[in-house]
């Protein structure tokens, strides 16, 4: 594993992640593997070819510059390009008229990185909003996201993190925690086994590392807010929603914002050969999040 | 047989059995004649081989068929090839001009004679026309259709009724909670009726203004020289003028609260024949079937019109003045082709404000009071200057003659009322308006009514087109103080607070009960389009203080309640002087209307204007005109939407060497062609588009000034005169110059595509060389079919305006400083500089229309991007196009701009998020240097719905290009345009 991590994208405006208008940039690399990742391209640490076949307009420039001869031109939509005969040497990149073939995952450094997210600093000023760390996990390179925090901050921007919460604590408060101000945790599978089953790692470690970050909230650290996705059939359970709940009332955290499931990721898992492991293909119905949300009684729910 | 001598053949056939027609059968024959004799005139078919070549000659009630042009033609229509003259016989009459537009048809001669001509097809045709007309509606049904099932759709949610509350405002003295959360429409019931009559109401042709004007002019002449006791033109206006206020019906609307009406129809629309009024003879007969704003006409004003009106005004118009004093210049000629650029003053000059605070002040006699004192100390021997003086004082003498006549028919139906509270709020009335006749107003209801009373006057003078109403809410607070001081409990406070909001209401409505005329071609053209009386609110005073006040607020509420297209709100914010919550409540009108206010940034307008040379209070009193332009209130002649230039056809030209391709003819001068290789670096291609720029330039501002002649001749206006700085002491009308500041403003259309085209040709071409200019020449022949890979290199890798990208905006920076240095080196007819903007009206997409594929990677017939909106594929990030638009310089700017944000705020958001994400958009633009931006608030989703279901939307809001329009008044092309348009929020943006 490299000691800087890769950008998938830094997406410039959200109003999604966070307060006010938000820069959010999304580092590559996870340690969980959920079998919902709505953000396929920045699960795995290393850069992948992406082809995304509704922007081909079928120059095939690219397909004598393959040497193991992984783009078929004989093969339609997305199965143009074989991601198992792919050696990602990128070289057919520069010759796609159109970006349908793109390189997910490039270098920056923290100070590019400000750079690019501080030419919006009048818009977070004006709207209380700032800059997130997401993902993938932004935290698994802590040094890299201190560094980047710090950066941000002293150019007078508010930082947030979002974190799927496994990472070691020591390092967290000592390299990242000086530098944020909101964390946004992740609470998916309360029951260790299906969390292993499901993440593909015990959750231990994630619900100590929340007990202790809700600590710290009440001892003046960053302000913690849970997160939990709602996956139908897997995280909606009214079983592992009441476990949550309870975990919340233990730490005493004050709200939770729930994330209702959204099918339409499916495409990004194509663009870079990987398979959606989990195949719902539909919106959830408001009277479905209206029973999650009555689970959390005495805590505030967002979103 | 050749094809061509074929249509020659059948076209003989065709107009002899029209011509056996209209003169044998009496029904039809009776057409040939007005109430001065038959119509005499001839007209010319031919196409551009000259292959087919016929005269239809109208004499003397004889109608004749001769072959070839005769010489002496009035009117000759050369049409592309035979094919569209067959099409012409087939199409219904709103169509023949749309021929024009096209470049299918060119005409040469007087355009009235076209329409009457069309007028006369369509009768002896007319049973086949009404079929036509049938099928042209249900296509247009169809066509919408298609494009509401290209994408997904939503129905509209109930709008919120949430609303922010603000106490202590700033400069809120009198009412409590700011946004006046505690009214809603529902206790308005004369609003909500007056609203429902606005929206049920077909709008209907008056006659009432052009024929009281003919009478008059016909009885006592109209060139002086040539008709028998004819004055000078500016006294022959006023004696007109005075004639038809004295005249003119005085009608008090169903429960309104303000007398007179600008026309005699609910919703009328102004005929203005010494304008471009004979433009709509043609459709005479068709008019209620046409697929797009049908109007109803009555068979009496079609008499009228027809018989009386239009054959006294076929040479008195602006257009046909010009064309016959300097011969049909080629800078009209290139105006009558649409492709390259449009002059307004062929229908007004008007786009001003006129000084309310003077006839606040003084009221109409004082006015004239002043107008008679500087008379009487005028020497005989300043014949010009006694002239004119003496017109102001005819023409408000008839002023106050309308409002005499108000209040006694506001008396005679009090007298006539039942119903006790109708009655006291009528004798009400007949107070206020005997009060306001000549004295100065003292309470709101005065104001507003002498105000109201001088708008409809203005209009029966200037065409109602642009004409706008000013800094209201500074202007009215004075009048809200002084009945408000009055008063001594709370109870009576709030009971007057309910009556003002009503007083106001009912000025809204009276202002939209008007429209103006709009012949096919400009459903097109300037489509949805209403007279845009724009009204501002906020800013800074002539102080430097806030302006902001209860009035701002209270006009706000009106806004906010009717949601009606006209008049057209716009609001400044200071950055320095005004609060945080006047912007809040601004974005918050502006989510709940969907469209409106429009906000502009108030230090960077003035910082636009500031070179114009204006004293530095006035800069601060300046106020929006017809779209965004700004105008200095009571002072200014702008004539701020004097042309719409596209930016585009020079760029054309400068590819194929100076020929306009669809208008295919050599236009401009010869500076090499792209295909031809003859550019070797990219600053020869600029200086291409420079020279090819400059040419064009030259020519719009030379017919501009011919036209403005023209106004001079045909139409001077005593009664504007009157109420702006400068013609009350120096005696020169404002068409001559009278005005304390003449300028003439452009709006500029198309920045975007130019910049980006010449991106890609510096980028693709001479930078990287990854396609040559003969391949790129070859892939807009052929609208990039063919050309795909060089199609999505464009759309996807050159770092286009809005971007981000530095290169890309000092381009836009480039370019906007070329065209304003161009114009600004211009001097119009009435003296004083022509300022630049970057608004399009919806004329975007009408010369999109007409214009080849581009380098920008644009495809053929695509409308532009709006004023001056970077593309939508320039970025997905809307910080992007905020900062690069913000980041040009306003010096360049100085006739303001229209930059078009769709912002569709997320359900989880709520409304509060929503207006609070809008502000900081709008307060962030500002800071960074913007002018002016424009929210729509709704979804694309959405705008195919109402597509489909139009009859579910009819108040569904937009706005276009500085203008608001209802939805489903607008073309197909243009609700593609909006439906398209970039789309930020709902968890799009990136």
């Amino acid at each position: 594993m490299t000691a800087s991590p890769l950008v998938v994208e830094i997406k410039g405006h959200s109003l999604d992640d966070g307060p006010g208008i938000r820069s959010v940039v999304f580092l590559k690399g996870c340690p969980l593997h959920c079998s919902w990742c709505h953000n396929p391209e920045a699960a795995r640490a290393q850069p992948e070819l992406s082809f995304d076949a509704a922007l081909c307009v079928r120059s095939l420039d690219c397909v004598a510059s393959c040497v193991p001869e992984a783009l078929d031109p004989g093969r339609a939509g997305a199965a143009f390009v074989d991601h198992e005969r792919c050696t990602r040497c990128f070289d057919c990149v520069p010759r796609c008229p159109s970006g349908a073939l793109s390189i997910v995952g490039r270098a920056m450094t923290p100070a590019e990185i400000t750079d690019a997210i501080a030419r919006y600093q009048p818009f977070f000023a004006n709207s209380g909003g700032g800059a997130t760390l997401s993902g993938g996990e932004p935290l698994l390179f802590m040094p890299f996201a201190g560094e980047l925090l710090r950066r941000l901050r002293e150019r007078g921007i508010h930082t947030l993190v979002e974190t799927c919460g496994l990472w070691s604590l020591e390092r967290y408060l000592e390299l990242v925690e000086p530098h944020v101000d909101q964390l946004y945790f992740d609470l998916k599978l309360a029951d260790p086994a299906a969390h292993a089953l499901h993440c593909g790692v015990s959750n231990a470690p994630i619900l100590e590392n929340f007990r202790a970050v809700c600590q710290r909230a009440r001892d003046g650290g960053p302000p913690v807010l849970a997160r939990v996705p709602l996956v139908p059939g897997l995280t909606d359970t009214q079983d592992n929603l009441h476990a949550i709940a309870e975990l919340l009332r233990r730490c005493g955290a004050p709200r939770v914002e729930l994330m209702p499931y959204n099918p339409t990721y499916e495409s990004k898992a194509q663009k870079i050969g990987a398979k959606a492991r989990l195949a719902s293909s539909r919106f959830m119905a408001p009277a479905e999040i209206e029973r999650c949300r009555a689970v959390f009684v005495g805590i505030e729910v967002v979103g | 047989m050749a094809p061509s001598s074929l249509t020659d053949a059948s076209t003989a056939v065709a107009l002899r059995l029209l011509a056996v027609t209209l003169q044998r059968l009496p029904s039809k024959r009776r057409w040939l004649r007005g109430v001065d004799g038959w119509i005499d005139f001839s007209i010319a078919l031919t196409t551009e081989d000259g292959g087919v070549a016929h005269t239809v000659r109208f004499e003397g009630g004889k109608v004749r068929v001769q072959r070839g042009v005769a010489r002496d033609v009035d009117t000759k229509l050369i049409f592309r090839d035979p094919s569209v003259l067959r099409a012409l016989l087939k199409l219904p009459p709103n169509e023949v001009l749309n021929l024009l537009m096209r470049g299918d048809l060119r005409s040469e001669g007087n355009l009235s004679y076209l329409s009457l001509f069309e007028l006369l097809l369509s009768l002896a045709l007319g049973w086949r026309y009404k079929g036509l007309l049938a099928q042209a509606r249900v296509d247009a049904r169809l066509g919408r259709e298609q494009v509401a099932a290209s994408g997904p759709t939503q129905q509209r949610a109930a709008p919120t009724r949430e609303r922010l509350t603000a106490e202590g405002a700033a400069g809120v003295r009198w009412l409590g909670e700011a946004h006046l959360g505690r009214y809603s429409l529902d206790d308005f019931p004369r609003l909500r009726e007056g609203l429902e009559r606005h929206f049920t109401t077909q709008p209907e042709l008056c006659a009432e203004r052009p024929l009281l004007l003919t009478r008059w002019l016909r009885a006592n002449g109209f060139e002086a020289g040539l008709d028998a006791g004819a004055c000078s033109p500016v006294l022959r206006q006023a004696r007109a003028l005075a004639y038809l206020l004295r005249e003119k019906q005085p009608i008090i609307g169903k429960g309104d609260l303000l007398a007179g009406t600008t026309t005699t129809r609910e919703v009328g629309v102004v005929l203005y024949p010494d304008a471009h009024g004979t433009l709509i003879w043609g459709e005479l007969l068709t008019l209620s079937d046409r697929p797009l704003n049908p109007y109803r006409v009555s068979e009496e004003t079609i008499a009228t019109l027809h018989g009386e009106v239009f054959p006294f005004w076929i040479h008195r118009n602006f257009r046909e003045w010009v064309r016959e004093r300097y011969a049909a210049p080629l800078c009209q000629q290139l105006d009558e082709r649409f492709a390259v650029y449009f002059c307004w003053k062929t229908v007004a000059l008007s786009h001003t404000i006129p000084d309310f605070p003077l006839l606040l002040r003084k009221g109409v006699g004082g006015i004239l009071a002043e107008i008679e004192g500087e008379l009487a100390q005028t020497p005989a021997e300043q014949e010009g200057k006694r002239e004119t003086l003496s017109a102001m004082v005819e023409v408000l003498r008839g002023l106050t003659a309308l409002g005499r006549r108000l209040a006694a028919e506001a008396q005679r139906s009090a007298e006539q009322e039942s119903d006790p509270q109708r009655r006291g709020e009528l004798s009400e009335m007949a107070e206020v308006c005997a009060r306001v006749a000549e004295q100065a107003p003292r309470t709101l209801h005065e104001a507003l009514q002498v105000m109201w009373t001088t708008w409809i006057a203005l209009h029966m003078e200037n065409t109602n087109a642009g004409l706008s109403l000013g800094r209201l809410d500074l202007w009215l607070q004075p009048f809200l103080d002084a009945d408000m001081a009055k008063l001594g409990s709370a109870q009576e406070r709030e009971a007057y607070l309910r009556r003002a909001i009503d007083l106001v209401g009912c000025f809204y409505l009276r202002c939209a009960d008007h429209l103006p005329l709009v012949p096919d071609i400009g459903n097109h053209l300037f489509g949805g389009s209403s007279s845009d009386q724009a009204i501002t609110l906020g800013g800074v005073g002539r102080d430097g203080q806030s302006a902001v006040s209860d009035m701002s607020y209270l006009l706000l509420k009106v806004t906010e309640m009717l949601k009606l297209r006209d008049p057209n709100v716009n609001a400044r914010f200071s950055v320095e002087k005004n609060d945080a919550a006047f912007l809040r409540r601004l974005c918050e009108v502006n989510l709940v209307t969907c469209a409106t206010p429009s906000i502009h940034g108030d230090e960077n307008v003035m910082r636009a204007i500031g070179g114009l040379g204006l004293e530095p209070d006035d800069v601060r009193d300046w106020a929006a005109t017809g779209c965004v332009e700004p105008t200095i209130s009571g002072r200014h002649m702008g004539h701020t939407g004097s042309m719409m230039f596209s930016l585009v056809a020079p760029l054309e030209m400068a590819l194929y060497d100076g020929r306009h391709p669809l208008l295919r003819a050599q236009v401009g001068p010869r500076t090499g062609s792209a295909a031809g290789g003859d550019f070797a670096t990219f600053e020869e291609f600029y200086a291409a588009y420079c020279a090819q720029l400059s040419f064009l330039v030259d020519q719009a501002t030379e017919y501009n000034h011919m036209l403005g002649e023209a106004h001079a001749v045909l139409r001077p206006t005593p009664l504007l005169s009157a109420l702006i700085e400068g013609p009350r002491s120096s005696g020169r009308d404002v068409t001559v110059g009278g005005a304390r500041y003449n300028t003439s403003g452009v709006a500029c259309i198309g920045l975007a595509d130019v910049v980006d085209s010449l991106q890609t040709i510096r980028t693709l071409v001479f930078t990287e060389k990854t396609a040559s200019f003969d391949q790129l020449a070859q892939a807009l022949a052929a609208d990039f079919v063919g050309h795909e890979a060089l199609h999505a290199r464009i759309l996807r890798k050159v770092p286009k305006y809005g971007s981000g990208d530095e290169a890309a905006l000092d381009l836009a920076r480039r370019v906007t400083a070329l065209v304003h240095g161009l114009f600004a080196q211009k001097r119009s007819y009435r003296g004083g500089p022509y300022t630049t903007g970057f608004w399009s009206m919806s004329n975007h997409v009408a010369f999109g229309g007409l214009t080849g594929a581009l380098p920008s990677g644009r495809r053929a017939a695509k409308a532009f991007t709006p004023g001056l909106t970077p593309s939508p594929m320039a970025s997905p990030n809307l910080l992007d196009n905020l900062r690069d638009v913000a980041a040009l310089d306003p010096a360049n700017l100085d006739n303001n701009v229209a930059f078009n944000v769709k912002y569709v705020p997320s359900a989880r958001d709520g409304h509060a998020r929503s207006v609070d994400t809008m502000a900081a958009y709008a307060k962030t633009y500002f800071e960074l240097g913007g002018l002016q931006m424009q929210l729509n608030v709704v979804s694309s989703a959405v705008l195919r719905d109402a597509m489909a279901r139009p009859e579910d939307y009819r108040d569904l809001l937009v706005r276009i290009s500085g203008y608001n329009a209802y939805f489903v008044t607008l073309s197909r092309e243009m609700q593609v345009e909006l439906v398209e348009r970039a789309e930020y929020g709902a968890g799009l943006g990136g």
